[in-house]
């Protein structure tokens, strides 16, 4: 809620309007390639309001899509997908294609003959130390680059910390809390929260605790949002 | 909870107002906003338009 304090040399003529960031809370896995997609089709709705932009403080929050998959699978997404899910290669192949040339519509050069399929839960465990050391969005950005562009395994905890370390989260620190699995209860507690919400899939955003947005939506959907509740705050503080 | 909030949304990103619906569809505290029902979630280890049925990527 805005916050307004008085000017004490002119309190008669003058107020100072503080207002608190518009809160963003995004359900979202690092495996899954709408997500990244939707972070930046966000990104783009906050962009487009130019000036009008209000300020925002985005919180992630973890949602593991496929808890049954192995650290280390040996194949492709594509074979991921045909032989372990039991879908037609070439549909994966086709399904694959369409999520590409979309990411490349975001301005992502998604790579899935370089991706490595694995379990996100350690990567989750990390993004919740990286928001207790306030480098969270450094992070997952660097998190879904690693996985959909770079082809870097993202479930292994020594690769991680390289990850970690290049957004500036201190390595040794970096280890411990994925070893320790000290974030795991953390991570849970999201998957939680997102159940109770009746959150099925992601990305999931939820703008002031109030609206909420499922999907990878365009990104005027996102400024309309904003604006809604930026207009809405302003209504509440005239 | 996602095909059910979206069965009833315009095909277009229309207005703000337009877009928000409240739903009794999931327990979701939040009231809805339903942009464009072509936007893509993922569940699972599929990813697909909520309310066609089938996965799409």
């Amino acid at each position: 809620m805005p916050r307004t304090a008085g000017n004490t040399a002119s309190a008669a003529s003058v107020r100072l309007i503080v207002t608190s960031p518009i809160k963003i809370d995004i359900w979202s896995d690092i495996a899954c390639p709408w997500c990244y997609i939707g972070k930046r089709h966000l990104e783009g709705g906050i962009a487009a309001l130019g000036a009008d932009a209000p300020d925002v403080e985005i919180e992630y929050h973890s949602f593991e899509l496929a808890p049954d998959t192995p650290v280390d699978f040996e194949g492709s997404e594509v074979d991921f997908l045909a032989k372990h899910k039991g879908l037609p290669a070439d549909r994966v192949q086709q399904m694959l294609q369409h999520v590409t040339g979309v990411a490349a519509n975001a301005g992502l050069d998604y790579d899935f003959d370089a991706l490595q399929h694995t379990k996100t839960l350690k990567a989750h465990e990390l993004l919740h130390f990286a928001k207790s050391q306030g480098l969270q969005l450094e992070l997952s950005e660097r998190l879904f680059r690693a996985y959909f562009t770079e082809g870097r395994h993202v479930g292994r905890v020594d690769e991680l910390v390289e990850l970690a370390a290049e957004v500036g989260l201190d390595a040794d620190a970096a280890r411990e809390a994925l070893e320790s699995g000290r974030y795991a209860a953390a991570v849970q507690a999201d998957i939680a929260q997102a159940g109770a919400y009746g959150i099925n899939g992601v990305p999931f955003f939820v703008f002031e605790g109030k609206y909420g947005v499922s999907g990878a939506q365009p990104a005027e959907v996102f400024s309309q949002v904003l604006t809604q509740v930026a207009g809405e705050r302003d209504g509440a503080a005239a | 909870m996602s095909e059910r909030i979206d069965a009833a949304v315009a095909s277009e990103p229309v207005a703000m107002s337009e877009t928000t619906a409240a739903t009794d569809a999931a327990p979701s505290p939040f009231t809805m906003v339903t942009g464009d029902p072509a936007a893509m979630v993922c569940e699972g280890d599929v990813c697909f338009i909520p309310g066609t049925g089938g996965a799409a990527d």
